[in-house]
């Protein structure tokens, strides 16, 4: 187990920002903490960072109390920060030396790692800008770099991914699988649903500081009644077409609209091909048709009664 | 580490331009103007030319051997007030006309001045005229009531004028009151120490910055970023005070007296003191960077005006209604230590405002780290 958290209680005056969450990661994961921006997730990592007191539970890592001064734990630590963390007034090559120094005294060895986190987050060509003179999408791979150059055993990764284009968002979300293939252990935190989903191993869905639900997102997903979401293109539908294909199995809802026909369902297999056999008995053509399965915003939703990024 | 954290902490301050800008370039940039307007005021008074005027050769003037001698000792000497030529009638009037000469002094049974124009030199023509006839009119009176006293010496004791008080400066050098502003913007740059201070705890406290925040997590002890951070700012900045004292010193010239190192030693005071005024401001008040920013040189302005920045008998106002301010108010306290250092020859008052700022500097500094110490943060 590399991190232990149990009954984490934090209070900002009358405001519960954790309500007794606990989480428990292994070695190797990588770990995403998923929740609407406000729900704790940036609070409980500050708390397992030691940088904020809390007012209950226990913070173990690496199987020790995690305290400020914890310096054998925090030499195995790497950070990054939600908001961009860099010195203005160093280059980059200067900013991940000195974030690098911070962790490994000798020269010789230092110089390698920062070498590689440069080649790692594809800065080659910037080493001598200034973080000013960088793009949003480049400052924040700066600032990952700046997090994991000293090759860490445990990663925490902080919203890395806000305000960045799809391409460097790509680029930094292979970076973090690769760290993991390396043998870092990462805890992933985001308000996008779709790179947890894409990276992480293991899920924890918060909100309001508590844990609402732990596990891979296919757990994640058998654990609520909805399952997958079929639609048909269609032109023309009488009322008697939708209450035939509203009693078949497994199917919780169906509208119509726009020529398109929506079929929730509520699990079950081969839903689509008995839709389809259903649409031909009745001498119903169609166009496009498309299926999708759960994603963690309906579990999200099924959980909480709202949409993930409201 | 420590060598590590504190040459990087360096580079990052000696990069930050525009806090360079405050508390190096804004003060030098100050001192040249003061050194622009205060030259022209002393070179009024000391590119002083003797007033060009002419006397009517005729026999009352050559028979008048006591105006010709006195005549004689105003226009000889380092710093001539006339400067005399015995000239005909004719002559004295075409020279006059075209401006020559600034007037025409004719003798005869009296003294008369004859000017074109109205000004300075014309003024300086009477009053010399007027004060050779009072003397001559007191002479002739202490004559008929003493003759003898010609052979005492009369004469000759009243062409010495004798001043009863000698200005002397044990400390060598010239007291004058344009000192006292470059004094008192020298304390303003020491004072502005405060805006590195400021930075540094910025810089290192998670709860007012993503950098100090990252730093915190990091595995160094949090003593050793404060210590290094303060030291680099301290020799960045005691540098910039060498700077500008050298540039006062020898380009403008101005006069810091012979203690050299004692002077030395007041800027390195000065400069402990801004930085830790700008830290302890930085660890108390909460609100947002600029703001603080905004405090600081507000603050900072404030203690400087209050020292004599912009108006020098500011300095003596709150001496002498508000003694306490002056022993407090640290702008006060390094000005009237240079200060103390030129005119004083002894070193009771300057050893007395060091020892104010170093218990003010030690008093801030313990303060802030009492405030920055801690390692956990109610809130982020």
């Amino acid at each position: 187990m590399i991190i232990r958290v149990q009954n984490l209680v934090k209070r900002y005056g009358d405001l519960l920002a954790l309500d007794h969450f606990g989480l428990e990661i292994n070695e190797g994961e990588i770990f995403g903490l998923l929740g609407p921006n406000g729900s704790g997730k940036t609070t409980a990592i500050n708390c397992m960072l030691s940088l904020l007191k809390y007012d209950k539970g226990t913070i173990e890592i690496f199987g020790k109390p995690m305290t400020p001064d914890a310096y054998d734990t925090k030499r195995n630590i790497g950070v990054v920060m939600q908001n961009v963390a860099v010195f203005n007034e160093l280059t980059v090559l200067e900013n991940i030396r000195y974030f690098c120094g911070l962790y490994v005294s000798d020269k010789t060895e230092r110089s390698e790692l920062v070498e590689q986190a440069i080649e790692f987050v594809g800065l080659q060509d910037f080493r001598k800008f200034l973080p000013k003179k960088l793009s949003g999408g480049l400052l924040r791979r700066l600032n990952i770099a700046c997090g994991i150059a000293h090759k860490p055993k445990l990663i925490f990764l902080d919203e890395p991914t806000v305000a960045v284009d799809p391409q460097s968002r790509n680029n930094i979300l292979e970076g973090i699988q690769r760290l993991n293939r390396e043998g870092a252990t990462i805890v992933y935190t985001s308000h996008y649903m779709e790179e947890v989903e894409q990276i992480c191993s293991r899920i924890s869905i918060i909100d309001k500081g508590k844990t609402l639900a732990t596990g891979t997102k296919d757990e994640l997903k058998s654990m609520i009644k909805t399952g997958e979401t079929m639609s048909v293109e269609i032109f023309a539908l009488t009322d008697e077409d939708i209450e035939a294909v509203q009693g078949l199995p497994y199917v919780t809802k169906v509208t119509y609209d726009n020529n398109r026909l929506s079929v929730h369902c509520s699990g079950g297999k081969h839903n689509l091909i008995r839709l389809l056999d259903k649409l031909k008995e009745r001498d119903i053509s169609f166009g496009r048709v498309f299926s999708e399965p759960p994603t963690l915003n309906d579990v999200f939703l099924e959980i909480t009664g709202k949409e993930l990024r409201d | 580490m420590f060598l590590f954290h504190y040459t990087n902490r360096l580079k990052c301050l000696l990069r930050d331009k525009e806090t360079v800008f405050w508390t190096l370039l804004f003060p030098i940039l100050l001192a040249s103007l003061f050194n622009i307007a205060f030259g022209s005021i002393t070179s009024a008074t000391e590119t002083f030319s003797p007033v060009s005027t002419a006397v009517i050769d005729n026999r009352a003037y050559q028979n008048n051997i006591p105006f010709k001698e006195a005549l004689k000792s105003v226009s000889s000497g380092d710093q001539p007030l006339l400067k005399v030529s015995v000239l005909s009638r004719e002559e004295a009037e075409q020279k006059l006309k075209k401006g020559e000469i600034s007037g025409v002094i004719t003798v005869s049974d009296s003294i008369s001045l004859r000017v074109l124009n109205t000004g300075i030199n014309q003024s300086l023509l009477k009053s010399f005229l007027d004060e050779y006839l009072q003397t001559e009119k007191t002479v002739n009176a202490i004559i008929k009531s003493n003759p003898s006293a010609i052979k005492d010496g009369l004469l000759s004791s009243l062409a010495d004028r004798r001043s009863y008080t000698d200005e002397i400066s044990f400390s060598g050098a010239e007291p004058d009151t344009m000192l006292a502003y470059f004094y008192a913007l020298l304390a303003m740059t020491c004072l502005y120490g405060s805006f590195w201070g400021l930075r540094n705890v910025t810089d290192i406290q998670a709860d007012l910055s993503p950098l100090g925040a990252r730093r915190s997590v990091s595995p160094t002890h949090k003593l050793t970023s404060i210590v290094s951070d303060q030291l680099a700012a301290l020799t960045l900045h005691f540098t910039e005070i060498l700077i500008t004292l050298c540039y006062l010193g020898f380009v403008l010239g101005v006069d810091f007296g012979e203690r050299g190192v004692l002077v030395v030693l007041t800027g390195f005071v000065g400069s402990v003191t801004g930085i830790s005024f700008g830290t302890f401001i930085g660890s108390v008040i909460r609100k947002n960077e600029k703001m603080k920013y905004a405090i600081l040189n507000g603050v900072s302005l404030a203690m400087s005006f209050l020292a004599g920045l912009m108006f020098v008998d500011m300095k003596y106002i709150i001496a002498k209604n508000v003694p306490l301010l002056s022993y407090i108010n640290p702008a006060a306290l390094v000005a009237d230590a240079f200060y103390s250092l030129n005119i004083y020859e002894s070193l009771t008052r300057f050893y007395l405002n060091i020892g104010i700022l170093c218990v003010i500097s030690v008093l801030l500094s313990a303060a802030s780290y009492m405030l920055v110490r801690r390692e956990k943060y109610a809130s982020i």
